[in-house]
């Protein structure tokens, strides 16, 4: 076998778990405002959450090469302003695993915030607490498990995403190559070894990420079952 | 709910949509063969000949009694599938390692392999790009940001846009601002939104594309001949008429509907 | 000590109540559906109305169908029909949530007798436990007024009597405005100092 350089494996842990952090932020701070109130467009604003889910992740990369691109809305207004480049950096492949991986997070944090008795969090607030108190001590408690599976899930999406990658981050050795780019490519260029190496990294990390997750879930059943 | 069952009624009608669509083109299927005789030809061709395909199936099938079925894929997926025993009458191939390969294992009747048609790469940028270079020697790396290339191990184009570089001592220089691509289209696309500043093609990959303009062609002396071979296949039922096909593009009308797409010999 | 007028639309008629509340217990009597629980929601600031005013003590939480206190500052207990115990925390610390004095607290769990229950979770107790630390709960806050929503419908005979003896009990000493939703026509007998009838959201009769 070829020297293993193992650079994709740092940079698909940097970006998954960062875009995790970021996407488990967001997405339960969203679900939590979307899913206790009612406002024109509701419907329509989580259809938008939830289109990467449903597209092929080239589309979204074509979409986000239009967004972030040197050319693109957002991306000529960060090169004009700050000289800062996301398309072929690391960045790219940060907000490609964020774009990915948030409609997983927010589903999962929506149910995880619609499966218990909304009274709960109203008797707290009829107990004199704020609704930030409230959140803390009743919401997020309660949703918790719904969270961490959404969170878990984010981290595996972001760990695999390869094609929004490719398409924004694009495939440069040791700046925005991850596990996945550095398979597809490995396979492509019959580099069947590497390949197999990084298959199993990735097919490990996922599963003990899941295996973890399961371990965690019946551990804290038990404690609620006392 | 609400708002699930609202998305199901969108999806519904998208699939009605698309179903309708499905239905025309079944039509359009069932008038081209008006005659129920005709032979079919199945023919397997490398995905950059699509287009140019088109316009031959047309011009072909006023004039022979075969319908032509194109299945269009990367050289290296198609003589795989060929390999693996499917029903294919003619390959042709952008490549010719592909082609010696199926030859070696005897796959295709060496006798009508032929070299139909070839490419030439070349560098392109931006339509509005303002970049003033005219031969691949002027390439200067402190004008460039990005450069994209399809990756050299795996994609054609990027193999023989390495061994050019290589051989005008450009590749050391120019190695640091390269974006692998994992196919031609996406090299397209890199250069026409203006991500990469200049990238590098076939001819008749960047006449598909009215966003991007050429600005040099490479010098075919600094690498091997890019060429794409046909044969018929040895399990084919039908060798007369793949063979007629092939003579059919090698001929004067078939080479000018060729070159129309930005391929030469 | 409560007055209020409420005016709501609800999607079958509208509810329109005008009514007062003292140190004593009103029930507030009806069929479901009625508009009741609607009446102690927008009470508690946990529905909008369209029109009226509420005034608690000398506050006005809501004026011309404007709230002007959030749920939070009402300072009104409220009992929910199925006790809204929070699953995660044990009996305590449901209790302590919202305690304003250990004291007062400590000797309402003496009083209502479930100081052995203090570590237990609520799916580990009884109906009737639940109740009773969800009753402390709402006066452990010592709100000004204390909303009751069927809070015996989900217990048994024995249990209820016990309960109706401990809130007459309790109310009597603390004399805190209650008001109570039922369709049981016997804690009206048992219970009410007043009794308000509604029926598709309006006000029958005042008797007591």
């Amino acid at each position: 076998m070829d020297q293993i350089n193992f650079f994709p494996l740092w940079l698909s842990l940097k970006t998954a778990s960062i875009s995790t952090v970021i996407v488990f932020l967001t997405g339960v701070f969203l679900s939590y405002l979307v899913s206790r109130k009612e406002f024109f467009g509701k419907s329509i604003i989580e259809a938008v959450f939830l289109l990467p889910l449903v597209l092929p992740p080239t589309v979204v990369g074509f979409g986000l090469l239009y967004i972030f691109g040197k050319n693109g809305m957002i991306g000529k207004i960060l090169i004009d302003l700050f000289d800062f480049q996301i398309v072929f950096t690391w960045y790219g492949a940060l907000i490609a695993s964020i774009v990915v991986s948030f409609p997983l997070m927010y589903q999962s944090a929506s149910a995880a915030f619609k499966q218990y008795d909304k009274n709960l969090e109203n008797a707290a607030l009829t107990m004199g607490k704020s609704r930030w108190i409230v959140f803390w001590t009743i919401a997020f408690p309660l949703a918790w498990p719904g969270l961490l599976a959404g969170l878990v899930l984010a981290f595996a999406r972001g760990l695999g995403e390869f094609g929004a990658t490719l398409m924004l981050a694009g495939y440069i050795p040791n700046v925005t190559e991850t596990i996945p780019l550095a398979i597809y490519f490995a396979v492509e260029s019959g580099k069947m070894e590497i390949a197999k190496f990084w298959v199993i990294i990735i097919v490990a990390l996922g599963f003990f990420a899941i295996l973890w997750l399961n371990w965690w879930s019946a551990r804290n059943m038990m404690k609620h079952n006392r | 709910m609400q708002f699930l069952k609202r998305s199901l009624l969108f999806v519904l009608i998208l699939l009605i949509i698309a179903g309708c669509n499905n239905g025309e083109e079944g039509k359009g299927k069932i008038v081209d063969s008006t005659n129920k005789n005709q032979e079919e030809l199945f023919v397997s061709a490398a995905a950059s000949l699509t287009e140019a395909m088109d316009e031959i199936t047309e011009l072909y099938e006023a004039n022979h009694d075969v319908k032509l079925t194109f299945n269009f894929a990367g050289s290296g997926k198609l003589a795989q599938q060929i390999q693996q025993g499917a029903p294919v009458d003619v390959f042709i191939s952008a490549n010719e390692n592909w082609m010696d390969s199926l030859e070696d294992e005897g796959l295709i009747d060496t006798d009508t392999r032929k070299d139909i048609i070839g490419n030439k790469l070349v560098l392109i940028v931006a339509k509005d790009s303002e970049m003033d270079i005219d031969s691949f020697n002027e390439i200067d790396k402190a004008e460039l940001d990005q450069i994209a290339i399809g990756n050299p191990e795996s994609v054609p184009a990027g193999e023989y846009t390495e061994t050019i570089l290589k051989n005008i001592h450009k590749w050391d220089e120019l190695e640091e601002k390269f974006v692998y691509a994992q196919d031609v289209r996406q090299v397209l696309t890199y250069v026409e939104t203006g991500n990469t500043d200049i990238g590098f093609v076939y001819e008749s990959d960047a006449l598909s594309s009215d966003q991007v303009k050429i600005l040099a062609e490479a010098d075919p002396s600094m690498h091997d001949p890019i060429i794409y071979p046909g044969a018929v296949t040895s399990d084919s039922t039908r060798k007369e008429e793949g063979y007629a096909f092939l003579e059919f593009l090698l001929s004067e009308s078939g080479q000018k509907t060729l070159n129309k797409y930005g391929f030469s010999k | 000590m409560l007055t209020v007028h409420i005016k709501k639309q609800l999607s079958h008629y509208l509810l329109d109540v005008a009514f007062r509340v003292d140190k004593e217990i009103v029930v507030l009597f009806g069929p479901s559906g009625s508009g009741k629980t609607t009446i102690l929601n927008s009470l508690a600031g946990l529905t909008k109305i369209n029109d009226g005013y509420i005034k608690l003590k000398e506050r006005y939480l809501c004026l011309k169908g404007k709230s002007l206190v959030p749920v939070q500052d009402r300072n009104i207990g409220y009992l929910f029909q199925d006790y809204a115990l929070f699953p995660h925390k044990s009996v305590w610390e449901n209790i302590a949530y919202g305690m304003k004095n250990e004291p007062f607290t400590r000797s309402l769990i003496e009083e209502l007798n479930i100081g052995h229950l203090l570590d237990q979770y609520p799916h580990e107790i009884s109906g009737g436990e639940k109740q009773r630390t969800a009753l402390i709960r709402a006066l452990a806050t010592e709100p000004e007024l204390l909303l009751l929503d069927e809070p015996f419908s989900a217990l048994d005979e024995d249990t209820k009597k016990l309960s109706y003896e401990q809130l007459l009990a309790i109310q009597d000493r603390w004399k805190i405005p209650v008001l109570l939703v039922t369709h049981n026509s016997y804690e009206i007998e048992k219970l009410a100092d007043k009794v308000l009838h509604i029926q598709k959201g309006m006000l029958q009769e005042i008797g007591s």
